[in-house]
């Protein structure tokens, strides 16, 4: 029972880095460039099928270690071009915020049925990044848990570090702040704009060559990832990076104890719950900004 | 406004007379009928109201299978189960309503999304088949409408057209009423200003709930009806393609340019049933087709008419 207890929270544990990764691209971007994007479980789903492809039918030397070498820049490009050619033209009506939702909600439906035509209706599952065990006493740890775990958090860091301490990573705060202001002082706010959504593209599609190695790659899954990616931002508070990273931890904590003790199919219950609780007592998440 | 309505109501109750014997196109009709309803719906809400709610296709749900349990499991005369199918839906939107009220815009579209998502667990799951939602593969035997004897069963179905006809016209004058009455305007200001709207007294509490009851009353009444035209049904309405083919018919027709919707309803359902042979790649083209027209078609063929001709007036 205790040791059963522990698997849970392990698993809790694993499960919230990975989300905390993908909240928080999706919760700067939705901070700096107020642009609500609901393609956000099918950019996951990218890195899942781009990580197979390079892994099996390719059969790419290196493993993994070249995937996440491949992966950083044609996310980034594709997240940068999808900003410039889909969102940004949207940004000069008054309803563009609508009409973003819209237009992602058309894209996600469209890339999971690109990846229903390209890949076909099977899932995929991934090869582990490390085999092995670490046992402690009687609890057995996976080397790939571990190593999921160090990536989500390492990466994490990472990007905290460069938001906190490079030239681009400040120009994306002072956008966020104020983009009128961040203009004046010659900001190339544009650029900001389709670097910060790319970066999240980075972010989910990392999330999700990690992630996929536990579940497989689902190209019907995207929806799923996608509303726990918002819960977790709305929970947290749109746009707070600390709120998304608590909410990502107990979200992930709720979910691995709701499945151990419940059944799966209660998790989604009990994310929503959760979150109209939340929205009901602070209508701005967790850590969220008036 | 009043004009294209009639225009189009009239087109719709002539056509029977030439396409009656014809099945397949009886159907169309009567779906455009329906969905041209659920969109209306969204769109006051969403166009009018200026609320994000993404939960339409919920609703209409939740009214077929309210409808459904009611006449399948508690044995309700059809046409009773669909009213209360429609109250039933309009109590549940007063109370996705109510949570929504405090929050902004993109958390809306978020937790009536995420109505959306719950559903599907919980019509498959143990929960949904406690009330007789016949978990996932749903509920086959649904009886059809009974009005004075009379079955407005599915192998007829010019019958069925007119009472679709006739349901549809009383909802299109309720909600023609709400936008050109006082409620419209005070929607229109609450989503301009809502600061400024509250200061004048319209209460946003008040408007912003009865949005929602009303239309979710329209949609759940509509979802009912269909359960009952149809006879069966499953979580595949909760897919994302029927998702998709409302918005489209919204970004066609032009969000918040009421009868635009109707026009929309009428190009999305004919060209979703032309698309229907193609099997997978229909929803690869809808979604591709969102995103071009979202792109493109600004305000949907009713700002494109206003573009054109010089009667701009006359639609707004």
């Amino acid at each position: 029972m205790v040791f059963e207890i522990i698997d849970v929270i392990i698993s809790g544990l694993i499960n919230g880095s990975v989300y905390a990764l993908m909240a928080v691209g999706l919760t700067l971007v939705y901070g700096v460039t107020k642009a609500f994007n609901f393609a956000y479980g099918s950019f996951y789903n990218m890195g899942g099928y781009f990580a197979w492809m390079l892994l099996i039918p390719l059969g790419i030397i290196g493993g993994y270690f070249s995937v996440f070498f491949a992966a950083i820049p044609v996310l980034f490009a594709v997240g940068y071009l999808l900003e410039k050619v889909l969102v940004s033209p949207l940004r000069k009506y008054d309803d563009w915020e609508m009409k973003v939702m819209m237009l992602t909600l058309g894209l996600s439906l469209f890339m999971d049925f690109g990846y229903q035509t390209i890949f076909g209706p099977r899932i995929k599952s991934l090869p582990g990044m490390i085999e092995g065990t670490l046992e402690i006493g009687q609890v057995v740890l996976f080397h790939q848990d571990i190593a999921i775990f160090i990536l989500s958090v390492g990466g994490m860091l990472c990007f905290g570090w460069i938001l906190k301490n490079t030239r681009t990573g400040m120009a994306v705060q002072a956008v966020a702040q104020n983009p009128a202001g961040a203009q004046i002082v010659g900001i190339p706010k544009d650029f900001i704009f389709a670097a910060t959504f790319a970066i999240s593209t980075i972010m989910v599609g990392l999330g999700g060559i990690l992630l996929c190695q536990k579940t497989f790659v689902d190209p019907m899954g995207s929806t799923d990832i996608m509303i726990k990616a918002w819960v977790i931002t709305a929970f947290g508070g749109m746009g707070s990076i600390s709120g998304s990273l608590y909410a990502a931890f107990i979200l992930g904590m709720l979910e691995a104890f709701v499945g151990w003790h419940f059944g799966m199919i209660y998790v989604q219950i009990a994310t929503l719950t959760l979150l109209l609780v939340t929205l009901a007592v602070r209508p701005r998440g967790l850590m969220g900004r008036e | 406004m009043i004009l294209i309505l009639g225009g189009f109501y009239c087109v719709m109750g002539i056509l029977p007379l030439f396409f009656g014997n014809t099945a397949h196109i009886m159907n169309i009709l009567i779906m455009i009928l329906i969905w041209a309803v659920v969109a209306s719906c969204w769109d006051v809400i969403m166009g009018f109201a200026g609320i994000f709610s993404f939960g339409q296709v919920a609703f209409y749900v939740i009214g077929a299978y309210a409808g459904a349990i009611l006449s399948v499991s508690l044995d309700i005369p059809p046409v009773f189960a669909i009213i209360v199918a429609g109250v039933v839906t309009g109590m549940l939107g007063v109370l996705v309503g109510l949570p929504c009220l405090k929050l902004a815009g993109p958390y809306v579209a978020l937790v009536t999304f995420a109505v959306h998502m719950t559903l599907i667990p919980f019509l498959k799951g143990p929960l949904g088949r406690a009330i007789g939602s016949g978990g996932s593969q749903g509920i086959l035997t649904i009886p059809p409408i009974n009005l004075l004897g009379f079955a407005f069963s599915s192998e007829q179905l010019v019958p069925f057209f007119y009472l679709t006809l006739f349901l549809t016209i009383i909802c299109t004058l309720i909600l023609a009423l709400i936008i050109k009455s006082y409620w419209g305007t005070a929607f229109l200001a609450l989503k301009d200003s809502e600061n400024f709207a509250t200061s004048l007294g319209i209460s946003a509490f008040r408007y912003k709930l009865m949005v929602f009851a009303i239309t979710s009353f329209i949609t759940g009444l509509f979802g009912a009806l269909y359960a009952h035209y149809v006879g069966m049904l499953s979580t595949k309405m909760l897919s994302m393609d029927v998702f998709t083919i409302l918005m489209i018919m919204m970004v066609i027709g032009g969000i918040g340019k009421y009868p635009g919707v109707v026009v929309g309803a009428v190009i999305t359902v004919t060209i979703s049933q032309l698309l229907a042979p193609l099997g997978m790649y229909r929803p690869l083209i809808m979604g591709a087709m969102v995103v071009i027209l979202v792109l493109f078609l600004r305000d949907g063929v009713i700002g494109l008419a206003q573009k054109i001709s010089p009667l701009q007036r006359k639609f707004g």
